[in-house]
């Protein structure tokens, strides 16, 4: 492919961002236009569901500044793509022309409310953490729908803010993501700050017009003062409609993140590397990952190569007060095959190492930097420590 | 161009180490560095920089004039 006259971005994402910058860092000097769908621009997302949530002093820093990279910005939603025609339209009623595009409209809450039902808070932007920390302003109660990271989070913001916390899923906290030994730990930390977790049996149902409680599989309801649905993430490709990216479980993509289209790439939550697997959805919907795709598909539409992968297997969360930074392949099962430190005081270093397999490794409460985790994960060893 | 750390609200996570190694350091309880502190950024170091501010999960760094 030769260099694109005009390359577009969609969504103003850390993914959308980092691929803007990528393509500067190559030396494109073309036009790159984002087009993005909220007021703020381009800003930090993890924060929104941890200092966010506590104190509004936290949104002022977390804007990324761009001002150096010559952007185009269209503020106004995607709402179609027209690929023989190769535009964006946007619903402010603008034709955006691309010789590259890359798709990086991340994904929108699962949502649980019955059709015409108001009031249900969900937490993927900066608008929806303002809202959730308005109403946690004036209430004394929270039932957290949902026990993944972002219901912990969200769960551990509310124990900050001296709130009844009450946590419902089908599995035990943090279970799917980190495996059985993490969520026990996590599982008792939460409990011990007086977390109280509900296990139902299947779906569960949002009572109330506003919402105000949740109706549990057993026909018991729970209500509180707030409920916060943490239920997953859908790829926003409804835009997309007509078109074969489409996906509801997200836009396949090849390592180079080149999608079924010519000139159209896709990064991020919203896209899928390789097919839907039995445990997910073949999504890595994370931050590493959004930045690693993000650099990838700046190379591809310059028609370069790029030495890295579009995976990143870096996590991080946050469960009351206690960090818990992973590198390697998640879930990991059963117990740590290593463990150093004290696991009980929430300072600790663990490993999972798996003879011809990546490890996984755990900094649980333990401040180690990335590039130590991701070096013991691909090397398996501990004395090849990367410095700078 | 220099570089404002928010220390107090730094995780540790390291990115900014990986994009700029010569401005940012981690020690081994990751505890970051930022080695032109209260000084100019060289200007050889300054896209590394802009990457680096652009890099951190928790935007805890920015740029200041």
């Amino acid at each position: 492919m030769t260099r694109p006259g005009a390359v577009v971005i969609v969504g103003e994402s850390i993914a959308g961002l980092t691929a803007a910058r990528e393509l500067r860092a190559r030396g494109y000097d073309g036009t790159i236009t984002m087009v993005g769908r909220e007021p703020e621009g381009a800003y930090a997302r993890p924060p929104l569901s941890k200092d966010v949530l506590r104190d509004a002093a936290a949104e002022p820093g977390l804007a990324y500044p761009c001002a150096d990279l010559d952007l185009q910005h269209v503020r106004s939603p995607a709402v179609a793509l027209d690929c023989p025609a190769r535009t964006v339209t946007t619903e402010d009623g603008r034709a955006v022309s691309y010789d590259a595009l890359l798709v990086a409209t991340g994904a929108a809450a699962r949502r649980l409310a019955a059709p015409g039902q108001r009031g249900e808070l969900v937490l993927r932007t900066l608008a929806d953490a303002r809202a959730i920390r308005e109403r946690m302003d004036l209430a004394a109660s929270v039932v957290v729908v949902g026990a993944g990271f972002l219901g912990m989070e969200v769960a551990s913001a509310a124990v900050a803010r001296g709130m009844e916390v009450t946590v419902i899923d089908t599995e035990p906290p943090l279970r799917r993501l980190l495996g059985p030994y993490l969520s026990g730990r996590l599982a008792a930390r939460a409990a011990a700050a007086g977390v109280r977790t509900h296990q139902v049996a299947g779906p569960v149902g949002l009572v109330g017009d506003p919402v105000d409680g949740v109706a549990l599989p057993d026909g018991r309801t729970l209500t509180a003062d707030l409920v916060v649905t943490c239920a997953g993430d859908v790829p926003a490709v409804d835009w997309l409609s007509g078109t074969p990216l489409a996906n509801p479980a997200g836009i396949a993509i090849d390592e180079r993140c080149s999608t079924s289209l010519p000139g159209v790439f896709a990064a991020g939550d919203v896209a899928r590397l390789g097919p839907p697997s039995d445990r997910g959805t073949g999504r890595t919907p994370f931050w590493s990952s959004a930045v690693a795709q993000g650099k990838v598909a700046a190379a591809s539409m310059l028609g370069q190569e790029s030495p890295l992968l579009p995976i990143d297997d870096y996590f991080w969360t946050e469960v009351l007060g206690l960090s818990v930074k992973v590198a390697g392949p998640l879930p990991p099962d059963g117990g740590p095959t290593s463990v150093e430190g004290d696991v009980d005081a929430g300072d600790a270093l663990l490993r999972w190492d798996r003879p011809g397999l990546p490890t996984t490794v755990v900094a649980f409460g333990r401040k180690v930097p990335v590039g130590r985790l991701r070096a013991i994960a691909r090397d398996g060893d501990t004395t090849t420590e990367e410095k700078p | 161009m220099r570089v404002h750390v928010d220390y107090d609200r730094c995780e540790g996570h390291g990115l900014c180490t990986e994009q700029a190694p010569r401005l940012f350091s981690l020690d081994d309880d990751a505890e970051l560095t930022y080695h032109a502190e209260g000084s100019d950024v060289p200007a050889d170091q300054q896209a590394l920089a802009r990457a680096a501010i652009a890099s951190c999960p928790v935007a805890v760094l920015r740029e200041s004039s």
